[in-house]
């Protein structure tokens, strides 16, 4: 686990002061989709070795939604980045 | 003056009324103090900011994002959120705090030591600068920790967590005797 996270609101953080949703590279689907579409969805994750999206709460800090990009294996942390910007930019 | 506080201060009972001996490293503990929560509208951060900067001595504590408390020991509760309601108009939300908060203040020469066993976050003179002020845990607890002087900081924690980070606070200074009083400005 990366120990450090640098928030771009508080700066640099010990892990503790974060809670850790999981991934952040998923879309909500639409709520007329199929039960196969929301079950994975809600249910279905897959355990990356490797580079991985994830949404992180700075609870302790700012309280914001935060992505972080990191390394599962390595622990390298590559970019923490404001979840509403994240959104923003991709148009949600 | 109208007193709008509760009269009862969470560390009533564990704090002498009279000020005691004080060493080089102390804890103050003022008993009233005006706090307000406030919260920028969305796209109104700036002028908030700005609005905060000209509002005189009510000290601002950055909390998050668009999201600031707001110090007095001048102004009563009342008048502090009256105050900031009338500064930000239109473009903040106010809420009075004071009685859900309680301020600590910790200074004295080995300031950092002391914070540094509860407190993960990097308080360097150099990289934490006086009126530096951001929400930090201490130990399990989240305050907002702000630096008010060269070895002077201010811990802002929720009223029910008070006796909690009192004891953590005695425990870390216990090394270099710190003491602990009620400020006597009130
Ligand atoms: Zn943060």
């Amino acid at each position: 686990m990366a120990s450090l996270i640098h928030c771009p609101h508080c700066g640099i953080r010990p892990k503790e002061e974060f809670s850790i949703r999981g991934d952040a590279s998923l879309v909500r689907p639409d709520p007329a989709a199929s039960d196969e579409a929301w079950n994975d969805y809600v249910h279905i994750r897959s355990n990356p070795r490797g580079r991985y999206h994830e949404h992180w709460q700075h609870g302790a800090g700012c309280r914001r939604w935060l992505v972080v990009e990191r390394d599962t294996f390595t622990h390298e942390v590559f970019s923490v980045t404001d979840a509403a910007s994240v959104a923003r930019k991709a148009g949600r | 003056m109208t007193r709008t506080y509760i009269s009862h201060h969470p560390l009533d009972g564990l704090l002498p009324l009279e000020p005691g001996i004080r060493a080089v490293d102390h804890l103050d503990v003022p008993r009233a103090v005006a706090i307000a929560s406030v919260m920028a509208m969305e796209g109104e951060e700036a002028s908030v900011t700005a609005g905060l900067a000209a509002s005189g001595d009510i000290s601002v504590r950055f909390a998050g994002p668009g999201e600031w408390l707001a110090l007095s020991r001048s102004e009563t509760p009342d008048s502090l959120e009256r105050a900031l309601s009338l500064l930000l108009a239109e473009t903040a939300y106010v809420f009075e705090q004071s009685d859900g908060r309680v301020v600590f203040r910790l200074s004295g020469p080995n300031v950092r030591r002391i914070l540094a066993k509860g407190i993960a976050t990097d308080l360097h003179p150099g990289s934490f600068e006086i009126g530096t002020s951001s929400n930090v845990l201490c130990g399990h607890i989240g305050v907002n920790l702000a630096r008010t002087g060269e070895n002077e900081f201010e811990l802002i924690a929720m009223r029910s967590f008070a006796v909690a980070l009192f004891d953590d606070l005695r425990v870390m200074g216990r090394e270099f005797d710190l003491s602990a009083g009620f400020s006597t400005l009130g």
